[in-house]
């Protein structure tokens, strides 16, 4: 599948509504990116004021979601579209959702280089840091990955995402017995450990999302529902698309 | 949740249809047509299952109209056509020399893209097929006409007017009535070659309507030029291109993930 053949219909207008469309959807993905990075930069910098940024981004990318929104009921109602034009419009739904959710808990992950900031407390000298920069940094990564394998209808790149998150969940799960051990040491205050929680919670479900952006991304191209598969249909699959 | 409606929930992904676990009605093999030495229909397969509603979609010209012909032979009334291959109805060969075309019209009625009721009374257009199979009982007759005006959705306008002249009625009457005529003489299949394209869009939905509720008793075989009323109203699609079968599955398949190109062209009006 190539992004030229949503330029190809005899409606003009079909064409500008869907190229109108993917603009958009990659339009709020780069303003979910630039949320992400933020993140990042906030946290391994314990800057406050780029923490702001992230929350700032975030009205405009609710913004967004309602524009694609508005964009795909039009199509639907005006031109009913079939095919990979209709798929197109379904992902459009469904990942401008999990964009907007990624902003979110972006929002949330950014609470803790603000209030650690405020308390002149370093992030990088909390239990579990660690494991949040990685997994904030994959959620950056896969994010960037998922927005150009959409921009260019090319699945190669990201067939790996999920592979990630496995290798995520233990991250996770080792970043979160870390705090739990520093609980029952009492060396750090349960406020700022309870911090370090939702932000490690936060970013783990950024990532899960990036996933959710890929499944959809492979439904687009291949027009297989790829979700809840189970490991062997998926590995099958996965290998099927690298060849 | 209870059990039972979790069951129903988890069930639903098998939902999909599949020719696989249907009972096939039609079978149509090596099919092969021709006006004289052009050849229109080019090497036709499938299956079509029972009970179903099974759209024919394409271009103009591409054969959709001329294979729904051959369903009831209705071919054979041009004298240049000639045809190769085998159409079986419930296993019985429709083209056999022994075949009886006339019984086999009654098993399998038609109806048009425009409605043509004959200028007769409501009452004797729907008993026409019935009269013609020498069914004189008038209680049989009464009763036959009552259901059929009912299967077709048009016995509450019809029952206090069936003396009236069919040709009173409107568009979309009409062309109930020409649905009623047709099933009641009870066929196995029905064949209906665009029966919306002259009617209003209230009529045609309620065309549409009937067409769901008659597939419980009647194999449904349409053409339409309409992708939205195929969408909206068959089980199963086949695309035809140029003579060709290029691709027949299930409605939803073909509709959100066809698999040859010049289908994906074709749906979503692009340059083929």
């Amino acid at each position: 599948m190539e992004r030229g053949q949503f330029n190809e219909h005899i409606s003009g207008q079909l064409n500008r509504n869907l190229e109108a469309l993917f603009n958009q959807v990659l339009e709020m993905g780069g303003l979910v990116e630039r949320q992400l990075d933020y993140l990042l930069e906030a946290t391994t910098c314990d800057d406050r004021s780029i923490a702001k940024k992230v929350k700032q981004l975030d009205k405009i990318v609710n913004r967004e979601e309602m524009e694609i929104d508005r964009l795909c009921a039009m199509v639907l109602a005006r031109q009913q579209p079939r095919a990979s034009d209709l798929r197109l419009i379904i992902i459009s739904i469904r990942m401008a959702v999990d964009l907007e959710r990624i902003g979110d808990e972006a929002v949330i992950a950014s609470k803790l280089s603000s209030r650690m900031a405020k308390q002149r407390v370093q992030c990088s000298s909390l239990p579990g840091f660690k494991g949040l920069v990685e997994i904030a940094s994959c959620g950056v990564e896969n994010l960037k990955r998922s927005l150009n394998a959409f921009s260019c209808l090319d699945l190669s790149e990201i067939i790996d995402i999920v592979d990630d998150q496995e290798r995520m969940e233990l991250v996770q799960k080792h970043a979160l017995a870390e705090i739990q051990e520093a609980f029952e040491k009492t060396a750090h205050s349960p406020e700022h450990l309870m911090e370090m929680i939702y932000a490690v919670r936060a970013c783990s479900r950024i990532t899960d999302h990036v996933v959710n952006l890929t499944e959809s991304i492979v439904y687009l191209v291949e027009g297989r529902d790829i979700r809840n598969m189970d490991t062997v249909k998926l590995s099958e699959f996965l290998d099927g698309v690298k060849e | 949740m209870s059990e039972a409606k979790m069951n129903i929930a988890l069930d639903r992904s098998n939902k999909v249809l599949s020719l696989e676990n249907e009972k096939i009605a039609i079978e149509v093999k090596n099919w092969n047509l021709y006006y004289g030495d052009k050849q229109a229909l080019s090497n036709v397969n499938m299956l079509v299952p029972e009970n179903r509603v099974t759209a024919f979609i394409g271009p103009s010209g591409c054969g959709k109209s001329t294979l729904l012909r051959c369903f009831n032979r209705m071919n054979d009334l041009i004298d240049i056509v000639s045809v190769e291959g085998k159409m079986a109805l419930h296993g019985d060969d429709m083209y056999e020399k022994q075949m009886d075309v006339s019984a086999l019209r009654r098993r399998v009625g038609m109806v048009f893209q425009k409605p043509n009721p004959f200028p007769k009374s409501i009452y004797e257009n729907v008993c026409y097929g019935l009269r013609l199979q020498g069914i004189k009982d008038k209680a049989l007759l009464d009763e036959t006409v009552e259901w059929a005006l009912k299967s077709a959705g048009l016995w509450e306008e019809a029952k206090d007017r069936l003396d009236d002249n069919a040709l009173a009625m409107s568009g979309g009457q009409q062309q109930r009535l020409c649905i009623a005529r047709a099933i009641a003489i009870k066929p196995d299949v029905l064949l209906l070659d665009e029966p919306t394209s002259a009617l209003d869009p209230i009529s045609t939905l309620a065309i549409e309507e009937l067409i769901f509720e008659l597939k419980k008793d009647f194999t449904i075989l349409i053409v339409t030029h309409n992708m939205q009323q195929a969408a909206r109203v068959s089980d199963y699609t086949a695309f035809m291109y140029m003579g060709e079968l290029i691709e027949y599955s299930s409605t939803d398949n073909l509709f959100t993930n066809p698999k040859v190109k010049r289908t994906e062209d074709y749906i979503t009006g692009r340059y083929g």
